[in-house]
This record gives C-alpha cells, structure tokens and sequence, in this order.
C-alpha cells in the first residue's frame, strides 16, 4: 500500500473527493440490513454478469480463484456498509483488485460487472443508495489504481529488459567489436554498457572496439563524460575504442563545453570507423 | 550475519576488511562488479585509517530502506581528526606527502557518504551502496 | 622474493598472484631493479590478473615501479586488468597515465616486441 502512495492521509483525501458525509453514513447505516441480509444475491448479480462475458473467463474459469474471489467480494458488500472506510477496508479493496489482476481481469470488464452490482444493490436500498454510491466511486478509484499499478509494474520490467538487450556487443571478426548505442543513455544504462562491454573486450580478446552512437538520442556533456569512461576503461584492458557517429555539431557543442575528446579517435561515420578499426588491426 | 566489524591496525587488516565487504555484499546479491566498487572504498578509508589514526575500526552492516536492500561502511577511528572536512574531499588534497584520493575516491564509488570528524577526538566515515 | 620474476629472453615477467604488503611491493620494487639491471632487461610485464582490488594505493605503487624500471632502461606493461577492476578504476579517476596496459601476457609480451621494433 505505501508503494502506491496509499497512506491515512491519502485514503483521508479520496474520501473526501467522493464527499462522504455524516449524513452519508447514517444512510448506510440504515441501509445496512438490507444489504448484509441479501448479500449473496449481489454476488451473484456480479459473478452472474461477468460468466457471460467471454472476456472474463481467466476469473471464471480458475476455480481458485472465483471462489476466493466470491469470498472476498462477501466480505467487501459487507464491510461496505460498515461505515469505516480507513486502510483495513483499502486493503481489502486492494487484495481484490490485485487478484483481478492477476488473472487478467480487464478494467472495462470489471466495470461493466461492476455496474450490474450496483443495480442489484440499488434495488435493495432505494432512497440510501446515493449515499451508498459514494463508497463505491471510493472503491472505484482504488481499483482502478491498483490495476494502473500493476500494468504500470509489468512495463517497467519489460522496458528495463528491453534496455539490456538492446545494447549488444557485436563481434565483427577476429579482436574487433561493434558495440551500437541507441537510443536514450542515462547514467544507469551508460554503467550497464560499460561493464557489459568491457566483459566482452575479455571475452572476445578485443583489441578494438567501434563504439557508434549515431543512434544516442542526445550526446550532452554528461553522456559524452560516459563515452570518456567507456574508452579509458577498455583501454586499460589493452582495448583501443573508436568512437563514431559523433557529428560535426556535437563535436563543436562538446569541444565548447570543455569536454576534450582529444584521446578519443571520433570518427564521422560507421563505415570510415570500422576501416580505421581494421587498419588498427592490421598494423599489428 | 548482518553485522561485521574489522579491527584496523596493520596492513593485512585492509585486506581482510575488503575481503569480508565483497563477501557480505556478495551474499546480499551485489553484482560483481559493485562487490569490486564496494571492497575498493572499503581498501580507501581503511587505509586512511591507517595512514592518519594508526588504529579504527570498519563496521559493516546490512541495510534495507522501505523496498531498497543495501550495505553500510562505517569507518571510524579516534585518530586527530580532520580539521577541513571540506577540504579533506576535494580531489587530491592530503596533507601527508603521497597524493591524497582516500576519502574523494570513496565518495565516488558508493551510494552515499558523510563524513564527521572533530580535532583531537577521531572521524567517522559512514558510506552506503544501494542494490539496484 | 614476495613476487616471482621470470626472464624470457630481455624480458622479465614478474606475476601478483595476491595483495602484498606495502613492505613487499617495495621488496619487489628493488628485486626487480636490481634484476633489470643484472640481465640488461628492456621489458617488463607486470601481471595482476590475480589481483581483484586495486585501489589508489596499489596503483600508484605500481606506476611508481614501472617509473623505475624506465630509469633502469626498461619498458613496463601491466596486463590482466580484470573488467570490474577496470571499471572501478575509471569511477575512481585513477589512471596508469604513461604505463602501458594490455589484456594479457601474450598481449603484454606482443606489445613490447612491437615497441621494440619501432626503436629500431
């Protein structure tokens, strides 16, 4: 709950958002009989809803988890007209959107299901159910957040794989490596290249290596300090590294900044850099 | 084993003392290459230790901070205590004849770092390194 | 003899196979002029592939020896730095500013016939 930001004060907040009142919870409370007394109908009003939606069959059709998923939408209907709505009752609602979660249970569907519950519940009742309504925007907004989250969470894994993968050390041929850079580099990646790199130069027994960033998104002074690091490092393995794609521009931009490339063999183009690389070589 | 503490006295002591940093940093899953940065500020200031107190001690100990894990250097000594913190971090300076490079050289390889010192009573260097 | 030194033709190999002490490396130090100057050397290597730490003190030991081996005549290459040492290194803003660095033994060896040949 502290990851998403869940706190007293936040919880305070959302409910403040939806306007729960006194006056709200006195008319959950008196709609509170009628309710708990009729429980398992409104869970069935949204189970029912969700078996003829084919969209919903990872919840339907794992028996483990509809049960517990019933279990845990009892409890819910029923503490839902408790009138206390702190962090137990949050993390009640967020045990349940991470279960829907879970078993791929998409948003739009969960509405629709949801929707059919509170019909159910309207008709049970009547004149408290505004007031009831508030509590269920409340939970509302708690699940959809949980289920963001969670995307959010999956994407964050795949793109930092994504990241890893995408710089590869390509061995050219005998004690020659490509390494292609593209894309954004902050420090993190520019450390994780390094290191995969200079792995390689061992590997591989690299006596050169043709670091091409026509690629990189933006070569500032901080990026360009990395590529410094990358060559003084290699070189301390016996490896020489031959930068390019470095533009006329940006080597003007890092000469002003007071970066000195000096020690750098920055080559214009790949083509030239990967023939001044072989020459590197052949000179042995 | 979440707590260590290194006795600094002589040379060989250095060693061990970024021996049993690579090894607590290893067990709390540091890549290999940030169990080498660690022992590496680990050998820095147990050698200044050495070089400015003659005796101190480094503490290890595992740190968690919410979700992040991580590793604590403490090193601390009762030597004479460094006068210009500021100046004893600036890149170079020691007032010793070999070039400097303890404390600045540390600072660079870990997460975190402070340094406490009062003349005559000893420093403390508290450095940290957060698992990624 | 803290460090092992072997001669292969004029040049010494002398292999750290652990972190010495600084009273070694300065044993090291004087057995290596000494042997330069016994078998008119003019190559050195210096391997620390054993070594998994090298901080500001080791290294400038090290630049220190191979500043002595020069003044005896003889060329230096230190080989076998290991890629997370190296990378440390680099972070740290140490270098073996003069000192020539190569992968390996073979390496180290290849380059100092190279540089020979160039003196030619």
């Amino acid at each position: 709950m502290r990851a998403m930001g869940l706190t007293r004060d936040a919880i305070q907040r959302r409910r403040a958002f939806v306007g729960l009142t006194a006056d709200d919870l006195t008319e959950i409370a008196a709609a509170k009989p009628a309710v708990q007394s009729t429980v398992d109908q409104h869970v069935d009003a949204f189970f029912g809803y969700l078996a003829n939606i084919p969209e919903a069959r990872g919840v339907m059709q794992n028996r483990e988890a509809l049960g517990l998923a019933r279990q845990l939408k009892r409890a819910h209907l029923m503490a839902m007209v408790e009138g206390e709505y702190g962090e137990a009752y949050v993390e009640q609602r967020l045990k349940m959107a991470q279960l829907y979660s879970q078993v791929g249970l998409e948003l739009a569907v969960f509405l629709g299901a949801y929707n059919e519950l509170l019909h159910s519940l309207q008709s049970v009742t009547g004149e408290h159910f505004p007031s009831l309504c508030k509590v269920a925007f409340f939970d509302l907004g708690v699940v959809t957040d949980v289920l963001v989250y969670e995307r959010e969470r999956v994407i964050r894994i795949q793109s930092e794989a994504i990241r890893e993968l995408s710089t590869p050390v390509l061995q050219i041929r005998d004690r020659l490596l490509l390494l292609p850079i593209i894309g954004v580099v902050d420090t993190h990646r520019a450390h994780l290249i390094m290191q995969n790199l200079l792995a390689e130069v061992r590997a591989k027994r690299a006596k050169v290596v043709v670091m091409d960033v026509t690629g990189v998104a933006t070569i500032d002074s901080k990026v360009a300090n990395h590529l410094l690091q990358t060559v003084a490092a290699a070189r301390l393995m016996g490896a020489e590294v031959v930068v390019t794609g470095i533009s006329a521009e940006v080597a003007q931009s890092l000469v002003a900044l007071g970066i000195d490339l000096g020690k750098v063999t920055a080559i214009g183009d790949l083509q030239g850099g990967l023939e001044d690389a072989e020459r590197m070589l052949e000179d042995d | 084993m979440s707590e260590l503490k290194i006795q600094i006295e002589r040379e060989i002591d250095i060693i061990a003392a970024r021996q049993a940093g690579r090894q607590m940093a290893g067990q709390l899953g540091f890549s290999a290459t940030d169990q080498t940065l660690i022992a590496t500020a680990i050998s820095e200031v147990a050698r200044n230790i050495l070089i400015y107190a003659q005796r101190g001690e480094i503490q290890l100990e595992q740190i968690a901070d919410g979700t992040r894990t991580g590793i604590q250097v403490v090193a601390a000594d009762e030597g004479p205590g460094i006068e210009n913190t500021d100046l004893a971090l600036r890149d170079g300076y020691s007032t010793k004849n070999s070039l400097g490079l303890g404390l600045p050289g540390a600072r660079r390889l870990m997460d975190d770092f402070t340094l406490a010192s009062e003349l005559g009573h000893g420093t403390r260097v508290t450095m940290k390194k957060w698992r990624r | 003899m803290p460090v092992p030194i072997l001669k292969q033709g004029d040049t010494l190999i002398a292999s750290i196979v652990a972190a010495l002490s600084d009273e070694d490396l300065l044993q090291f130090r004087d057995d290596l002029a000494q042997k330069i100057g016994n078998v008119r050397a003019r190559g050195v290597v210096i391997d620390v592939t054993a070594l998994d730490v090298l901080d500001s003190f080791a290294t400038r030991t090290l630049r220190g020896i191979a500043y002595t081996a020069k003044l005896r005549g003889a060329e230096t290459v230190i080989v076998g730095i290991q890629p997370e040492v190296a990378y440390t290194l680099v972070q740290l803003g140490l270098t073996f500013e003069g000192v020539s660095t190569s992968l390996d033994l073979e390496e180290g060896l290849a380059l100092l016939a190279a540089k020979k040949q160039a003196r030619k």
